[in-house]
């Protein structure tokens, strides 16, 4: 386990302030009771709106869309914008085409992440980055005190100076016609959705996008930048960004078309079934997860000349001993779930522990940080459950399990592959 | 969904009063909160509770949570289909979704409970 490194960090306290509905939160209520409304990163956002069950499956065998609106988007445009953003992020934005995105990560000075990202270039000089709505306010924290020369770079090199460039929040509706939110629609069918609101020659377009690719197109006659992304491991994917004024109609004409609504729930059973990192639970989180140890070492160049954070990476991508790893288990009703903190047991010891978890049809699919020598695929592996109660705590189930604690698991699994794509 | 003739406690568990046994369940608002339970741990047939006591835990992909007893008794049976088909208590809550029954112990404890009417307003102001 990695200790936060504090030399250098950057500190952001966020503000206290109470939630907002999200720009479709009118949307929610007119399809889902109020109670299955919660507040997630400073927004109300459906949890589920029929059941995550449903919802799950439905982005597995058709299409579904989620409110995403919520999600930061900032614009980086000017002269310095790519070597600013090549200092500031992992990826290597100097080989990012135009019409390409690209996975990245935004670390401090001492190497800790800040955010994992994504950047698209729309422009030479001009891109969008989309960041994780909880760590949006600290991300534009970060940027401004970049500018003002008030946070660390280098810690071997002190003086060391880079280029910025201007950034500009696109859901600021000060931004003007250029303002964007965020809408995904995920799964199998997302194409055919897509291409009942387009005219034929964008329909080819979209056909054409490859992964992590995207173009700016009409759909329904509204202005969209529509990507082949998505955090659900649905091969077919697509995150439309529009403005604020328009995300109800484009809503409501998904849905016509056939999408499926779906909450936050199914958001994070879709994405912990194929393996994705959620920030604070397999990257950084009280575990300080690099991204070498999610399985995301290929996001940091450590070949580029520079880039904050990069002397903590070089040193992490050789010493790291753990990693996340994907442990399916079986999800038959009665089988108790297996939950966050949960210990991982290997041989009768303790070798790591539960992260996320999730239902998916019959199994049940848990990403872990464990022991990397015993997270080769294909090993049985157990999960012990940590008491959820009173009476389990005083019949002595444990509250937590230390690494290298000699335990007897309660359910088996195994480890499966790093990602799964449907 | 608030049923007439059942009694109901803060924490959403209703009880059925019949005699000195009290049949007892979570309310409709209760596995809605939930979402879909993929398991029930049941209390030992013998267990004796105290009122607001540890009694069952219901579980959903998403949380666990307490279930209280709304009485002081001795647990004398259990919904046994619960262990296998624990969806029973999202598609029928104040029906065969019970979870266990309880001989009362003392009597007081089914005298402090809410009727249907005052736990609609206790909802209400949630």
């Amino acid at each position: 386990m990695a200790e936060k490194m504090t030399a250098g960090a950057f500190v952001f306290e966020s503000p206290a302030s109470s939630p907002v509905g999200s720009v479709l939160y009118d949307e929610h209520l007119k399809l889902t009771d109020k109670s299955h409304i919660a507040e997630f990163a400073g927004y109300l956002m459906p949890l589920w709106y029929s059941s995550i069950a449903e919802e799950h499956s439905a982005v597995r065998q058709r299409a579904g869309i989620f409110d995403c609106t919520h999600m930061g988007a900032l614009e980086v445009v000017g002269p310095n914008a790519e070597s600013f953003l090549d200092a500031v992020t992992t990826n290597n934005v100097r080989t990012l085409q135009v019409g390409s995105a690209q996975y990245s990560y935004l670390l401090d000075a001492a190497g800790n992440v800040l955010d994992d990202i994504i950047i698209y270039r729309r422009e030479k000089e001009k891109f969008m980055v989309v960041v994780n709505a909880s760590n949006e306010p600290k991300a534009k924290a970060y940027l401004a005190a970049l500018q003002a020369g008030k946070t660390k770079i280098d810690l071997a090199k002190p003086d060391r100076k880079i280029k910025t460039a201007p950034v500009r929040d696109m859901r600021d509706t000060k931004t003007g016609p250029d303002c964007r939110v965020d809408i995904a629609i995920q799964g199998p069918s997302s194409l055919d959705v897509l291409c009942k609101l387009a005219d034929a020659s964008v329909g080819q377009q979209l056909k054409n996008l490859k992964s992590f690719t995207f173009c700016q197109a009409k759909l329904a006659n509204i202005d969209c930048i529509i990507s082949r992304t998505g955090y659900t491991g649905a091969k077919v994917c697509f995150e439309l960004f529009v403005h604020p004024k328009d995300a109800a109609k484009l809503w409501q004409k998904l849905i016509d078309a056939g999408a499926l609504p779906c909450g936050l729930g199914a958001r994070d059973s879709l994405r912990v079934e194929a393996g994705l990192p959620l920030y604070g639970h397999e990257l950084a989180g009280p575990y300080n997860i690099s991204p070498f140890e999610a399985g995301y070492g290929w996001a940091v160049k450590l070949d580029k000349e520079f880039f904050i954070g990069k002397a903590a990476m070089e040193k992490i991508s050789k010493t790291c001993k753990m990693k996340v790893a994907r442990l399916e288990l079986s999800g038959e009703k009665g089988v108790r779930p297996v939950r966050q903190n949960d210990a991982v047991i290997c041989g009768g010891v303790c070798a790591g522990w539960v992260l996320s978890s999730a239902t998916a049809g019959s199994r049940q699919i848990a990403i872990v940080y464990m022991d990397k020598d015993k997270a080769t695929e294909g090993n049985s592996v157990d999960v012990y459950y940590l008491a959820r109660s009173e009476s389990q705590k005083n019949k002595g189930r444990k509250q937590a399990v230390q690494q290298g604690e000699r335990i007897n698991g309660d359910i088996t699994g195994k480890v499966v592959s790093r990602f799964e794509k449907f | 969904m608030v049923p007439k003739g059942l009694l109901y406690t803060k924490d959403h568990e209703w009880a059925k009063i019949e005699g000195d046994i009290v049949i007892i369940g979570i309310t409709d608002h209760a596995q809605n909160q939930l979402g879909e339970l993929t398991f029930v741990e049941l209390p030992d047939v013998g267990k004796e509770v105290k009122q607001k006591g540890e009694l069952a835990v219901v579980e959903s992909s998403k949380a666990a949570s307490d279930v209280y007893s709304p009485v002081t008794g001795k647990v004398i049976e259990v919904n046994k289909a619960l262990q296998t088909k624990p969806e029973i208590v999202n598609d029928e809550c104040y029906g065969t979704g019970w979870i266990c029954k309880i001989r009362v112990t003392d009597k007081a404890t089914t005298e402090n409970l809410m009727d249907a009417a005052q736990y609609e307003e206790y909802l209400k102001g949630l």
